[in-house]
């Protein structure tokens, strides 16, 4: 007997969107043989989208087909898309092909879209449907009902067929729930910008995916020249039963401060250094690296202030020689905080620690980070998720957070909020008429013994040490 | 365009049981333009009806018909004697190729369509029918 996918039920076959980031988010890709909306408000990046979906999936003996609906000329779809990395000339008009149907829409009216489409289907076998925009059809019926039943139609025959659909549109979030599209559709994702500052972010968002699970929420990206670049939102990994905590310690390289933590932080724990500006708190994290270094322990170190040159003579002033550093194991992360996305920040974090070579970080500061973040509850569940990777990684990390307090007794509000998800904390303080007397206290340390007492911290030419 | 000729298939009779009418439209489309000839029965009763008058060479059913369902309309045929050879295709949305196999089916094919599929299928059954029943080639 001659079976095909017979009695396969758990699982069914995806389409790439030509953006591995954007496939995770949907577990996979989208479903194949499926209708799709790509719904954003005007410069969201639908077509981006779906460009780019298309030119991964060309190719194979069965064309895609690019089908407007606002009477846009092949020339100046093709006069943009040609800007990007992914376009492929030698795909357009075989592999690739673009149709107009806005005349005939404007002449017979929506009705004319279904049979269309059926002869499209007759002459051409396309694997991939792309209508762009949907929404427009809309503009040919006066009333939403006129249209159900040419849904209906359109739904029915783009299911009977093997091909995939992609209905893109300028929905708003209302038009959910008014057209009909919306619930014969088997995914809709939508895009979307939102200002920040004097800068705008783009996310995006799966609101449905039928039958398959997905990463639910705002995904951040950013529109380059190879196209879309998504960022992932960031969840706490499910720690692995085989983890166990390191049981070695690590120095943080600051003469006298180790003794203060009974020998050094717990390895693969995080490190929470506070202080305000001024205090030394990048100098102990300079410390910290070059510590690793030394230890053979490669580092990152991610920093929002100095740029790598910057960073480099900082580095070069406490002993550390830039070149040395870097085949050594240092690796700075930098970006400007100006145009610092954190979404960004820490998917870059996570390539670098991909490989597992990466045994220690830094990140210098997580107030540049909060202030990326926009608002407190985003900041604090990247910073958890980043917290728990390392740790099931076994990367001991050091983050510094500028206090607007200076009092050596205790930490602040937003201080509290960071402290509770690391594992110690150390502060820094200022203090003398002339506040140029350093003091540090370590303030907690999970399952370790440390040394209450208030201390000197001394800063000079070669460096901190605790006295 | 999918206009290929189909040798052995020439001449061959093909009943489908389908009751969406937008499959229905493009089988028939595909399979006229392969070389075969289609006949429609919209649910199992009819085509147990048709079958018996038609004798076609395939019988392409959906589980899901009305009156009849594909797996009973292919049990019925298995146990009638003047066409207990008719080639019996499977063709659905459902899962159901043990079920398909345990009711004598020949074939069974999942949806959605796929032309290059569903032809290619038809005429391997055909063919295979050919070298079990010289008598009964069409091409």
């Amino acid at each position: 007997m001659i079976a095909s996918n017979g009695n396969h039920t758990g699982t069914f076959a995806r389409i790439t969107t030509g953006n591995p980031q954007a496939d995770f988010v949907l577990g996979g890709g989208l479903p194949s043989n499926s209708i799709n909306i790509v719904m954003g408000e005007p410069g969201t990046g639908k077509t981006i989208f779906a460009e780019q979906l298309l030119f991964a999936n060309a190719g194979g003996g069965r064309p895609i087909v690019y089908v407007s609906t606002l009477s846009e000329p092949m020339s100046k779809m093709v006069s943009y898309v040609q800007r990007f990395s992914y376009f492929d000339a030698d795909r357009l008009g075989t592999d690739i092909q673009y149709e107009d149907i806005g005349p005939l829409l404007a002449s017979d009216g929506r009705a004319a879209l279904v049979p269309w489409l059926t002869e499209l289907i007759k002459n051409v076998s396309p694997k991939i449907i792309i209508i762009d925009s949907f929404r427009a059809i809309h503009d040919l019926a006066s009333s939403i009902p006129e249209t159900r039943g040419m849904i209906s139609e359109l739904a029915g025959l783009l299911s009977a067929y093997d091909t995939t659909t992609l209905l893109l549109g300028e929905y708003t979030a209302d038009d959910i729930q008014r057209y009909p599209e919306f619930a014969v559709s088997d995914s809709i994702i939508q895009l979307a910008r939102q200002p920040r500052s004097t800068r705008d972010e783009r996310f995006l968002r799966v609101l449905k995916l039928r039958g398959s699970s997905y990463r639910e929420g705002q995904h951040a990206f950013v529109i380059t020249d190879d196209g879309i670049q998504l960022f992932p939102r960031l969840v706490s990994p499910r720690v692995a039963t085989t983890y166990t905590p390191r049981a070695d310690r690590s120095s943080l390289g600051v003469a006298g401060l180790d003794a203060m933590l009974d020998g050094g932080v717990w390895a693969g724990t995080t490190t929470l250094l506070v202080g305000p500006t001024g205090s030394g708190k990048t100098t102990v994290a300079m410390h910290f690296a070059l510590e690793g270094l030394a230890k053979n322990e490669p580092t990152l170190y991610v920093n929002f202030q100095e740029n790598p040159a910057q960073l480099a003579r900082s580095f070069s002033i406490l002993g550390g020689d830039a070149s040395a550093m870097k085949t050594g194991g240092l690796e700075f992360l930098y970006a400007s905080p100006v145009e610092l996305q954190i979404d960004s920040i820490v998917i870059g974090i996570f390539d670098r620690l991909k490989g597992g070579a990466i045994r220690r970080v830094v990140i210098d500061a997580v107030g540049d980070l909060a202030t990326a973040a926009g608002d407190p509850q985003r900041l604090h569940d990247y910073l958890y998720s980043l917290v728990q990777h390392f740790a099931v990684s076994g990367v001991t990390s050091l983050l510094t957070f500028e206090s607007g307090s200076s009092t050596p007794s205790g930490l602040d509000r937003s201080e509290q909020r960071f402290s509770y998800m690391s594992d110690n904390v150390l502060a820094i303080s200022l203090g003398g008429e002339e506040r140029t007397r350093r003091t540090i206290r370590v303030i907690k340390t999970r399952n370790s013994a440390h040394d209450p007492v208030v201390r000197q911290l001394d800063i000079s030419a070669g460096g901190a040490r605790v006295s | 365009m999918n206009s290929q000729s189909a040798p052995s298939g020439k001449h061959a009779i093909i009943l489908v049981v389908e009751r969406d009418p937008h499959i229905r439209a493009l089988e028939a489309f595909f399979l006229n333009e392969a070389g075969f000839g289609v006949e429609f029965a919209a649910d199992g009763v009819a085509a147990l009806e048709m079958a018996r008058e038609m004798k076609p060479d395939i019988i392409i059913t959906e589980v899901l018909v009305p009156k009849l369902d594909g797996l009973a309309l292919c049990r019925a045929i298995r146990k009638e004697a003047t066409m207990k050879d008719t080639v019996v295709l499977v063709f659905s949305i459902l899962a159901a190729a043990t079920r398909a196999r345990e009711a004598g089916a020949d074939a069974f094919l999942m949806k959605p369509l796929s032309e290059q599929r569903l032809v290619d299928t038809v005429r391997s059954l055909l063919d295979q029918r050919a070298v079990s029943s010289p008598s009964a080639d069409l091409a």
